[in-house]
């Protein structure tokens, strides 16, 4: 291996920890490739529009100030750091190298050194008619507003749990569209009592503020302790009903009304995207907030691969953690190629890690605020499908739990749940909750990831 | 041949555009755009039908959940989420192989 290769530092991610981490690595002298699936760098969060556009008359400020300052960030150091978009990481190939795939082909990255920035995706929690065209996740409905510039519905609802729901809704009614109700799912008093860890952040909490007041303003109802009950139509959406819930999130079907929607946004939480860190074998625990995390130290690295993992892949802080996080991986990595002294690299870390101290009280405040109830899983009836890609219904795994299965995998083999298309990131989730719920805890274990993280089509392998 | 018409665009096209078809019919789009975006704005909430007859729409709509494949130039399981429009580009709603082709077992 040359020095060259030996020396490169691969990013895969190129949201707001990953850029942050290619950013701060060029500071120091260390150049950088960042690989990400999309066509734009920004991840999820701040990718903003693909297409040409004059103006983004539904987006806030906040929101492309943010989205402006991930691009200053990258083109303040684009010498040293080589982009590679619409190009996914199809996982691990021999030592120290990826397989990756592009429109052109298959190809392999090599990387010295390696960060993963891979975000997260959202949680699925199955209900009654959940898989009718016009239900959607919060986030896809977010992105159709901020990345495709288009209106996902006329009459929407939304339902779920957490800050997003109030921003959706905001940018759902200034790009037009008919908001006629937001349900979330936790009572206020439990927001309330988080107001210590909200001022942790002042100007997020005031931002928030100020969104409630807008849907006041324009009499968009936002009901504290609602949710979804299920979702009606012949082939597509065309009503919900959504009920009050209780303390334990049981939704109360007989207060339960009939909402007419032709499409709606369901957030209740995201799931750490953990797959390509579980190939390369890095050591993950459960958390209950984020799913499967790696075994990190202060530093966002693993012990038993040296790979960092930064950002919503290690645990769900959201874009401002991220960055932060980015930032320390890259320092650590650059005081471990001798590019900064310990003195430095203290001197630096010192103000990151007190940022995302903050930050983290914060967020903690909301994850007990949204803290999802064992009641959601109730949704779900005998006959809902919750594994869409194999149509596996909850009965079969109430039958399969009734025999004996008691961890995942055997869980899998019985009823064909995380077997399709996806590989069990829609499905695993409520699986992972519903053996938890049968009392099942130990050695539950984990859908595992397939190598090829994403279809090789035939046409290249020619 | 009728024209699909987009209703749901927040901003619009720039002038500077070009034409797909989706299930035979032009529609307008522009460079960037995914094809799940022309979709929704014009109008399309069910997008595929998978290999057990279900139909489904945009669900995660960022390459995750697989539900929404369609035929693109003749190629089968194609995200429409993932995918970005290019001129005289065909697109196949609500089809797949097993209803093209039916189940072999040879």
């Amino acid at each position: 291996m040359t020095s060259q290769t030996h020396d490169k530092v691969v990013i895969v991610g190129g949201g707001p920890a990953g850029t942050a981490a290619a950013a701060e690595l060029a500071r120091h002298g260390l150049k950088s490739v960042i690989i990400d699936e999309a066509p734009k760098l920004g991840g999820v969060i701040y990718r903003g529009p693909l297409r040409q556009t004059d103006s983004l008359p539904h987006l806030d400020d906040n929101l492309k100030r943010a989205m402006t300052a991930l691009q200053t960030r990258y083109q303040a150091h684009s010498d040293s750091i080589e982009v590679k978009t619409q190009t996914r990481v199809l996982g691990p190939e021999g030592s120290n190298q990826l397989l990756l795939s592009d429109n052109s082909g298959l190809s392999r990255q090599p990387y010295g050194h390696l960060i993963l920035a891979t975000g997260c995706h959202e949680r699925s929690v199955p209900f009654p008619g959940w898989q009718l065209p016009g239900v959607m996740l919060l986030g896809g409905v977010q992105l159709q507003l901020k990345s495709g510039l288009v209106r996902p519905g006329q009459r929407m609802a939304l339902v779920g749990t957490g800050p997003l729901l109030p921003l959706v809704a905001c940018q759902l009614h200034k790009a037009g569209v008919d908001v006629v109700g937001v349900y979330e799912a936790s009572p206020f008093a439990k927001l309330a009592k988080e107001a210590v860890a909200l001022l942790n952040k002042p100007k997020l909490t005031l931002s928030g503020m100020s969104m409630m007041s807008y849907l006041k303003k324009h009499k968009i109802p936002f009901k504290y302790g609602w949710g979804i009950v299920s979702a009606q139509g012949k082939e597509q959406l065309n009503s919900i009903q959504v009920a009050p819930y209780d303390s334990q999130w049981r939704a109360q079907r007989d207060l339960a009304q009939q909402v007419d929607v032709d499409a709606i946004g369901v957030g209740y939480g995201f799931v750490a995207r953990t797959q390509l860190a579980m190939l390369l074998g890095l050591d993950h625990h459960y958390s209950k907030v984020s799913g499967y995390v790696p075994v990190l130290d202060e530093w966002h690295q693993s012990q038993n691969h040296e790979a960092f993992v930064v950002g919503d892949s290690n645990g769900l802080l959201g874009a401002d953690a991220a960055i932060c996080e980015g930032q320390l991986a890259a320092l650590r990595l650059a005081w471990q190629c001798g590019k900064i002294t310990e003195s430095q690299l203290s001197a630096r870390s010192t103000k990151v890690k007190n940022k995302l101290a903050r930050i983290k009280k914060f967020r903690f405040g909301f994850d007990r605020f949204s803290d999802r109830q064992s009641g959601l899983l109730s949704l779900a009836q005998p006959e809902t499908v919750v594994c869409r890609c194999e149509q596996v219904r909850r009965e079969q795994l109430d039958k399969a739990i009734a025999q004996g299965v008691k961890d995942i995998t055997s869980l899998k083999m019985r009823t064909r749940i995380g077997m399709g298309d996806c590989q069990g990131k829609t499905c695993s989730s409520y699986a992972l909750d519903y053996l938890h719920q049968a009392g099942l805890t130990e050695n539950i274990g984990v859908i595992k990831p397939r190598f090829p993280l994403d279809p090789i089509p035939f046409t290249l392998m020619e | 041949m009728k024209s699909l018409k987009r209703t749901r665009d927040i901003t619009p096209l720039p002038s500077r555009n070009f034409k797909i078809t989706v299930d035979d019919q032009p529609v307008d789009a522009c460079e960037g755009e995914t094809v799940l975006s022309v979709l929704l704005a014009a109008n399309y909430a069910r997008v595929m039908e998978n290999d057990r007859n279900v139909a489904s729409g945009a669900y995660c709509g960022m390459g995750v959940c697989h539900c929404c494949q369609v035929k693109i130039n003749a190629k089968h399981k194609q995200r429409a989420c993932q995918t970005l429009v290019e001129p005289q580009m065909s697109v196949e709603t609500l089809t797949n192989r097993f209803k093209e082709e039916g189940i072999k077992h040879d």
